[in-house]
């Protein structure tokens, strides 16, 4: 603790020292603040833009929805823009302090928010000091063909520079050479544990339920922490206050429904959202129209589902109460005929309540309590035998986020939070009906962690503004103790009105850690936390960049150069026991992993056709030298992650082609990933009995490169005139892969043999690839 | 135990990757295909399987790694000389002599003459050297025998042409020792392949009576020899470890790894081993 103490004084010293300034600049200036929303569902519109271009100056929404510009007394006219929404313009005569909130109208249709929309946003993100930031809103995501038609915002996330897939088809996110483990999932600020449903085919954010999606690939605000990679702020939407509203959609795989409306008209709204998969439907007939048939392999069940709900509720003109749930679960299970019978389960349960209060248009608080849980659990019975396994990780958190806007040039943020964690690592159930066998293990620990930070976003002048910051973390798992002290910076320096130059800084601890033994995204991989041998991950990272205005405010071009440097990298011994296992400490390898790049980013957002381009030259490197009585990996030489890719290109095209008519279209490519495949083999008979086998020589790792990934992926919406059961309705038709290209999935090794004698004549190699051409079409509705 | 739950939620990955692939395979294309891989090869190394027993003769087999795509055929290099010591001055030197063993159904290219006097914890080298100038060295300790205190059958309650047994074994494990045991139950011959053959470690019953027992699988009249192998550490991570290579062939969730060989110089396992063995009838 002793840390903490100079830490508490650190952030008294930070906070008067950008007390000073106002003191300096004292002059007769007022503050306008208020929240932008949306029209359609009163939603907040994070990141929306309240600019006054007569004086060259604006505020952008935070988070919350909420904007504080301070100003010199006068009238001015005022200019609100959003993604997806029409810009307004209002006369205001700013004489006091006052609030003033605003509602932009939705753009005439789905596309239109690329042709109404102006330049606000481009303008911001060249503005603003906060760099390698994405942000995406579900309007968008919904345009991009999908998967089966399955509309999944992290997948368009990895259409961005420098986040990568974790194999075909999958939402995990692997940003700037970070592994998936080191992603915060936030869900109305709710840690979420596992974003994903069947190997991370789909996420668990149903798009109908969610506004946005922030992703922080470096640069992070000192209000984050507890990853070393990215923060993926998902922010689900708040209800429509006006009216009661029904929308959903019918969909190869799934169906969705929402159902929203106001509580009390004007004071608080809700939003009910759910969707399940329903191939299990169809599996079930099959399984049972075959059941006959002893020849017949019964297709296992499985299906996944998940709800969301949130209720606002505004207490009085300055608070506001919200609610968010979240359940979702994954249900899979077969049952054969030789009595072997297996289920599955996983899911995560999210819930939180916040509090939003406003002191004055200056000094702003929001806090939330929230708990979340993510658990498993698989009973297998043979015969009269049967196990249990499960294992979970939940938290109760607490946090309060507070900014202070002094005068102009400062915007304060300072808080803190605290999170108590049960790590239910591994519980086990084993025995026979008649209790002659029993066995029973349970391996459980408890954890702390706590944090305070303090920033400052500091205006120097027009052209120079600073973002500095301090977080500092705290955390404990029985008598294990760790600090960590975690300096952020930024900078944005405008060159001219149209270009910027940005860098950052941001040093970043993880005290929990993801127990995987798989390049994939498995329901079975668990959190463990930091202990006397499992350290704290912690990183480093510096990004410096440089954005252009182009093409009278249509295009940004942006390019960022980053280095990452990371110690206390987790992976695992050869062979290491990784389920049921009381010692998992000793099965911990580590060591230190770097990744560097280049991620050049050109976008446009306005006119008929709107979309970006993305290319990222990057590498990412491991390193885990021989210890503890093993020989590391690759006998402590660097080898590259199955994430490292040098090159990759996305082109991203939206095209409205009429009122009604939007094309869209996507690709993909990527260098190929990293994999290791056996060298040689040998020939080992075993001690009694058993045939030979050859068993596969695995060389270092990772030293064999998987082919490119390419991929073509088209789509079409077409939104239907308003009929008499639906307001508005849409048909969504998507091609993936849509030349039909052979991408490798994995390589394996197989024996040919002769079919007259079964005699093995030789070896061949085999590329197994996941999901050919598919095309897709989705029904979409609201009334 | 470890090792089960793992095979158990292997098989549960490959259904669910199973029932993905079928997602995948809407448009009933093919999805796997032949490709050529360029594979840098390594230069062959020499493969030493030798398990020693108390009053036997040594009987070890020495190949050469390949390749992986090439002639399925075992490379047998039959210039390697092979020396065996253990105490009491036994050693021995043995030459190229390939045979067969019909009792345990395995090959050797390389066989002693006289019988080893081995008594638990007594410690034997291995030296296998070829005229390349290539030389396996390793050394194994011979574990303590665990006694099978009990072996047991019983049926379930179907009508008796019908009905199945199971079989149960019994031993303590002792106390404050990390333990490796191998439990195998062969039908007539232990020369064919095992009915049942798990590995596992003590970690979660140190100093317990463990029972290990099948699925109703025998059926009346059948003879099985049931056997305990009480194994040490070394033996049973390169046990491990090849299975692990095995199973990561082909399985995209899995991380392989590298041959946790009980020798140096070379592959291969060079171990002593301690084992009690019971046969029964089911009746």
């Amino acid at each position: 603790m002793r840390v903490v103490v100079p830490f508490v004084q650190s952030l008294f010293f930070l906070l008067i020292l950008c007390a000073l300034p106002r003191l300096a600049l004292a002059q007769a200036t007022v503050t306008l603040s208020g929240y932008v929303r949306g029209a359609t569902d009163q939603g907040v519109l994070p990141g929306a833009s309240v600019a006054v271009p007569a004086l060259n100056t604006g505020a952008t929404a935070d988070e919350k929805g909420f904007y504080s510009l301070p100003l010199p007394a006068g009238r001015y006219a005022l200019v609100i823009s959003f993604i997806g929404y029409e810009t307004i313009t209002r006369e205001i005569n700013v004489n006091r302090t006052q609030r003033i909130s605003f509602v932009l109208p939705e753009a005439a249709n789905e596309l239109g928010e690329v042709i109404v929309e102006g330049s606000g946003t481009l303008e911001q993100k060249l503005q603003t000091t906060q760099m390698s930031v994405e942000r995406l809103t579900t309007r968008e995501a919904k345009l991009l063909p999908a998967l089966f038609g399955e509309v999944d915002l992290l997948k368009t996330l990895q259409l961005k520079p420098g986040v990568q897939n974790g194999g075909e088809g999958t939402s995990g996110l692997f940003v700037r050479g970070g592994s998936s483990d080191q992603n915060l999932y936030l869900l109305d600020e709710a840690v979420v544990y596992n974003p994903s449903h069947l190997f991370g085919l789909f996420s668990v954010f149903n798009p109908d339920a969610v506004q946005s999606v922030d992703l922080y690939k470096g640069g992070f605000p000192a209000q984050f922490g507890g990853r070393l990679s990215s923060v993926v702020d998902v922010k689900l939407r708040e209800g429509n206050p006006k009216k009661l509203g029904v929308s959903g959609g019918l969909g190869l795989i799934s169906s969705r429904l929402t159902v929203e409306g106001p509580i009390v008209k004007d004071k608080g709204s809700f939003i009910l959202s759910g969707r399940r998969t329903y191939f299990d439907v169809f599996t079930r007939q099959i399984n049972k129209l075959n059941a006959d048939d002893p020849e017949f392999n019964p297709i296992p069940n499985y299906y996944f589902a998940d709800y969301n709900a949130k209720a606002n509720y505004r207490l009085g003109p300055k608070d506001q109460i919200f609610l968010t749930g979240y359940y979702g679960r994954d249900v899979f299970g077969f049952n054969s005929a030789n009595s072997f019978n297996f289920d599955f389960t996983w899911g995560n349960t999210v819930a939180a309540l916040r509090w939003n209060h406003v002191f004055s248009p200056k000094l702003f608080m929001n806090t939330t309590a929230s708990y979340t849980n993510y658990d498993y659990a698989v009973t297998n019975k043979i015969d009269q035998f049967s196990f249990n396994l499960s294992s979970r990780i939940h938290d109760i958190a607490l946090r309060t986020d507070v900014e202070y806007q002094p005068n102009e040039r400062h915007t304060l943020k300072f808080g803190g939070a605290t999170k108590a964690y049960r790590f239910g690592v591994g519980r086990l159930q084993a025995g026979s009906k008649d209790g002659r066998l029993g066995f029973g293990s349970d391996v459980s620990y408890r954890g702390q962690e706590g944090a305070l930070y303090a920033s400052d976003n500091f205006k120097a002048s027009d052209k120079l503004q600073l973002e500095y910051g301090l977080r500092a973390t705290y955390f404990q798992s029985d008598s294990n103790r760790y600090v960590g002290l975690e300096p952020r910076a930024a900078v944005r320096y405008s060159l001219t009105p149209n270009m910027s130059l940005k860098a950052s800084y941001a040093m970043m601890y993880q005290y929990v850690h993801l127990v995987t033994n798989s390049g994939a995204s498995l329901p079975t991989d668990i959190w463990y936390p930091s202990r006397q041998s499992v350290k704290p991950q912690r990183s480093q990272q510096v990004a410096a960049g440089v954005s252009f205005l182009l093409g009278r405010g249509q295009f940004l071009l942006t390019n960022e150069v980053y280095y990452k440097w990371a110690q206390n990298q987790i992976d695992f011994r050869d062979g290491a026991q990784l389920f049921v296992n009381s010692d998992l400490d000793a099965e911990f390898l580590f060591g230190k992993g770097w990744s560097y790049g280049n991620e050049l980013y050109l976008e446009k957002k306005t006119g008929r056709t709107t979309g970006w381009m993305g290319y990222t030259l990057a590498w990412s490197k491991r390193k885990f030298a021989p210890q503890r009585g093993t020989t590391g990996i690759n006998n402590g030489a660097d080898f590259f992650p199955t994430y490292d890719r040098r090159h990759n290109l996305t082109v991203v095209v939206l095209h409205r082609l009429t009122e009604r008519l939007n094309l869209t279209g996507s690709f993909v490519y990527s260098s190929g990933a990293p994999t290791t495949l056996p060298q040689g083999r040998f020939v080992f008979q075993e001690v009694y009995g058993a045939e030979a086998v050859a068993v596969p020589i695995y060389p270092d790792r990772n030293s064999y490169r998987l082919a490119p990934y390419h991929r073509l992926d088209l789509g079409l919406v077409w939104n239907l005139k308003p009929n008499r059961l639906f307001d508005e309705s849409d048909l969504t038709f998507s091609i993936y892969n849509t030349y039909n290209r052979r991408n490798p999935y994995f390589i394996y090794f197989d024996q040919i043999k002769d079919p007259n004698s079964d005699q093995v004549t030789g070896y061949r190699a085999r590329q197994v690839s996941l999901f050919p051409i598919i095309p897709s079409v989705t029904y979409n509705f609201k009334f | 135990m470890g090792l089960y739950v793992k095979n158990i939620l292997t098989r549960g990955m490959w259904r669910l990757l199973a029932l993905v692939l079928l997602l995948g395979a809407v448009s009933c294309e093919n999805l796997q295909q032949d490709i050529d891989v360029v594979i840098p090869t390594a230069p062959a190394q020499l493969v030493v399987e030798c398990y020693l027993e108390p009053n036997q003769r040594a009987q070890l087999t020495v190949s050469e790694t390949a390749p992986y795509l090439s002639s399925p055929i075992p490379v047998v290099p039959s210039d390697v000389t092979v020396v065996i010591s253990g105490p009491n001055r036994q050693r021995e030197t043995l030459l190229y002599n390939p045979g067969f063993n019909f009792i345990t159904g395995k090959v050797y290219t390389h066989s002693s003459r006289s019988r080893l006097l081995i008594r638990p914890g007594d410690v034997f080298t291995l030296e296998a050297k070829d005229t390349k100038g290539r030389i396996v060295t390793g050394t194994a300790k011979m574990p303590a025998t665990v006694p099978l205190d009990t072996v047991e059958f019983n049926f379930n309650d179907r009508p008796v042409q019908q009905r199945e047994a199971i079989v149960l074994g019994r031993f303590r494990d002792p106390l404050a020792t990390l333990d490796f045991y191998r439990f195998q139950i062969h039908r007539d011959s232990i020369s064919q392949n095992p009915e049942v053959d798990y590995s596992i470690e003590d970690r979660l019953n140190e100093g317990k009576e463990i029972t290990l027992g099948t699925s109703y699988e025998f059926i009346s009249g059948d003879l099985l020899i049931v056997t305990l192998f009480h194994l040490d550490q070394p033996y049973y991570r390169f046990l491990q470890s090849t299975q692990n290579a095995r199973n990561a062939n082909g399985n995209p969730f899995a991380q392989p790894a590298a041959i946790q060989s009980t020798v140096q110089g070379g592959i291969g396992v060079f171990t002593i081993l301690s084992y009690q063995r019971r046969s029964l009838v089911i009746r």
